[in-house]
């Protein structure tokens, strides 16, 4: 079996490896998605040229990557800053709901001037989050329980909770909407266009989390207990703590999406208002790898990809053929990552 | 007395979806392979089950057909995260993406219409005769006989008391140990994953074709996950998880039955309860007993792929 060539796997894979494994993964997935096109009848040219024109091609289109950028980024962040210590928190749907409830209660039950109500929207809002993931948190931490299915099942509950919020105690009775609040009485300040604050805030979480946690101690031993839970005990760092507290910030992060989706981009809490997004968080996550800067434009990329699902919808392709979409390129990407760490090595 | 029998058929019936979809779990995890995919290929199963018997008014084709749907997704995943060794939790999620998104795309022209050939339900002589259980237990599809009493039986037999049974624990709990003495890993993991997948795409079909006989977009609504979810309670152990489903199904109709009998709790709420029910019966024991963490722990190698030159 001593071949003279043989495929040698790298622990740490070169960023231009990444990024060739990637482009063609995702050249990939996406003449998949152009062949099915073609069999179904339709042009992919064409539709290719409707999408670009449609997203980055118009104002309207730039404005909307920046809207599902915003919850992306922070979705994105709160699923990343668990796999960075190896955790799974794949209930960031639950939290932003959860998030965005909190936000909605103080939008729809106070009448405090913009200053005070929003900054304590964004509070609450993380608050919410963090609690809404606290018991998967602390099984995970003191008594070893999976957070993957735990946090995950939390999504039904507060979809369901919502829901029920939205269709009944805090239903609109005003202009009747159904399945949704009445429009909140503060919101965002929009900057651009319908882009608003959030925006600018959600990036800026995003950065100061890089840095705090590439600078700060805390960052520091939570990394020492993803990569080695024993080498951190014995150097008396307590993981269990750092455990619940990695996945409550994971939480706060979520929330804090929820806030912003309802108090700036949608105004009211109804159900489907996290469209996903908890779940496209751990995608761009994914993307991202190691970097936290990197969720900035791996939210990009996944938004321009949910842009082209509204696209692709006003020529009769449904959301649901979006979502086979993104299923199919995370697949692709996983696999891609994976290939590009291998290496051919000529033995001697 | 009837309300307790229609609670517990009620109970049997929706709980076997989950026996199902947990057994099916079982076997691809006890090889090491964290399959996530389970929600989305039931969601395949379940539409496909539905679309074959709107063509052909044959339930078995349908089973069949769910069955080959399931294996063909679950291939997928195989290729993905045991050949090329992806991480297990990304690839598992996008299966649950694409599954959920085709199905709901295939599934269109079925959607809302009732399924013309359900399995039906077949009585047991004697046995559906017994006061209170007789029906609940003894008058149902001939599904729910092989879903509690068969395949059980078979997974338990075929993992603790033969040759391959054993390898395939092995792989996981020790791949680097049971490639050392000769037994292919990736061939196994594979076929774990592919057999997971086809219990997964039976579960929906069970779904579509005995328990809810209509398909429509969204109708998995988190069974899937109940499964994934189901596997830790029981321990991975076969046996245990599908009675582990029969007591969801019970959670479930209790919620079922609430909103039958109007009670003064809105439906949204009793909705919750599989979801909540879950969460707490796998995190409550661990924290009442110690003893059982280790009893029932996962297997050593779960969630991890194997490179042989990493050994």
């Amino acid at each position: 079996m001593s071949a003279v060539s043989h495929r040698t796997r790298l622990t740490v894979v070169p960023s231009y490896r990444i990024a060739v494994g990637r482009g063609l993964s995702i050249l990939a997935a996406l003449s998949v998605v152009a062949i099915t096109l073609a069999a179904m009848g339709r042009s992919p040219i064409e539709l290719a040229a409707l999408v670009v024109r449609s997203t980055v091609g118009s104002r309207f289109g730039i404005e909307d990557l920046a809207l599902f950028m915003t919850p992306l980024m922070l979705t994105g962040a709160a699923v990343w800053v668990g796999i960075r210590v190896n955790l799974w928190n794949i209930g960031a749907e639950g939290q932003l709901y959860a998030g965005a409830t909190a936000a909605t209660a103080i939008g729809l039950f106070t009448h405090w001037p913009a200053l005070v109500a929003l900054p304590a929207m964004i509070v609450a809002g993380m608050l919410a989050g963090a609690a809404w993931i606290f018991v998967p948190a602390a099984a995970r931490a003191w008594l070893g329980v999976s957070e993957i299915v735990t946090s995950l099942l939390l999504n039904f509950v507060a979809s369901l909770l919502v829901y029920y919020l939205a269709t009944g105690p805090w239903a609109d009775r005003v202009t009747g909407a159904l399945a949704s609040t009445e429009r909140l009485h503060m919101a965002f300040p929009e900057l651009w266009g319908a882009v608003h604050l959030g925006f600018i805030l959600a990036l800026a979480t995003v950065i100061g989390l890089g840095i705090g946690l590439a600078k700060s101690r805390f960052g520091y031993e939570t990394a020492v207990c993803g990569s080695n839970p024993q080498a951190a005990h014995y150097a008396g760092i307590g993981v269990a703590p750092r455990i619940l507290a990695v996945l409550l910030l994971s939480g706060a992060l979520a929330g804090l999406a929820g806030v912003f989706e309802v108090a700036g981009t949608v105004h009211r809490l109804q159900g489907g208002l996290a469209n996903n997004y908890g779940y496209l968080g751990i995608v761009v996550a994914l993307l991202a790898r190691g970097s936290c800067l990197a969720l900035i434009p791996a939210a990009l990329l996944m938004a321009l990809i949910l842009d082209t699902g509204i696209v692709l919808q006003t020529t009769q392709i449904s959301s649901s053929a979006v979502l086979a979409i993104t299923g199919l390129l995370v697949l692709a990407i996983a696999a891609g990552d994976e290939l590009a760490a291998y290496v051919r090595v000529n033995r001697t | 007395m009837a309300l307790l029998s229609d609670l517990l058929g009620h109970a049997v019936l929706s709980g076997s979806v989950l026996a199902l979809g947990a057994l099916g779990e079982v076997i691809a995890e006890r090889a090491g392979v964290l399959d996530l995919g389970v929600e989305g290929l039931m969601s395949l199963g379940a539409v496909v089950a539905v679309m074959t018997v709107t063509a052909t008014p044959h339930p078995w084709l349908g089973l069949l057909a769910a069955g080959l749907v399931g294996g063909l997704g679950a291939g997928v995943l195989a290729l993905s995260s045991v050949v090329l060794r992806a991480n297990q939790v990304l690839c598992g999620v996008a299966i649950t993406f694409l599954g959920l998104g085709l199905s709901s795309v295939i599934g269109r022209s079925v959607a809302g219409i009732p399924v013309s050939a359900v399995f039906e339900p077949v009585s047991i002589p004697v046995l559906s005769s017994i006061p209170v259980i007789g029906p609940a237990f003894f008058s149902q599809n001939v599904l729910v006989y092989l879903i509690y009493l068969v395949l059980p039986a078979l997974v338990h037999f075929w993992m603790f008391r033969t040759r391959s049974g054993l390898d395939l624990r092995a792989v996981g709990e020790n791949p680097a140990a049971a490639d050392a003495v000769g037994v292919p890993v990736m061939k196994l993991r594979a076929v774990a994953v592919i057999l997971g997948g086809v219990l997964a795409g039976l579960a929906g079909a069970d779904l579509t074709l005995a328990v809810v006989p209509v398909w429509s977009d969204g109708m998995i609504a988190g069974r899937g996950w109940i499964a994934v979810a189901l596997v830790i309670f029981a321990g991975y152990r076969p046996v245990v998880a599908v009675l582990s489903g029969l007591l969801f199904g019970l959670v479930t109709a209790i919620g079922f039955m609430g909103q039958a009998r109007g009670w003064p709790v809105a439906p949204a709420i009793l909705n919750t309860l599989p979801y909540l029910g879950t969460v707490a019966c796998i995190i409550v024991p661990m924290l009442a007993f110690a003893k059982l963490r280790s009893a029932m722990a996962a297997p050593a190698a779960l969630g991890t792929p194997y490179y042989r030159s990493g050994r």
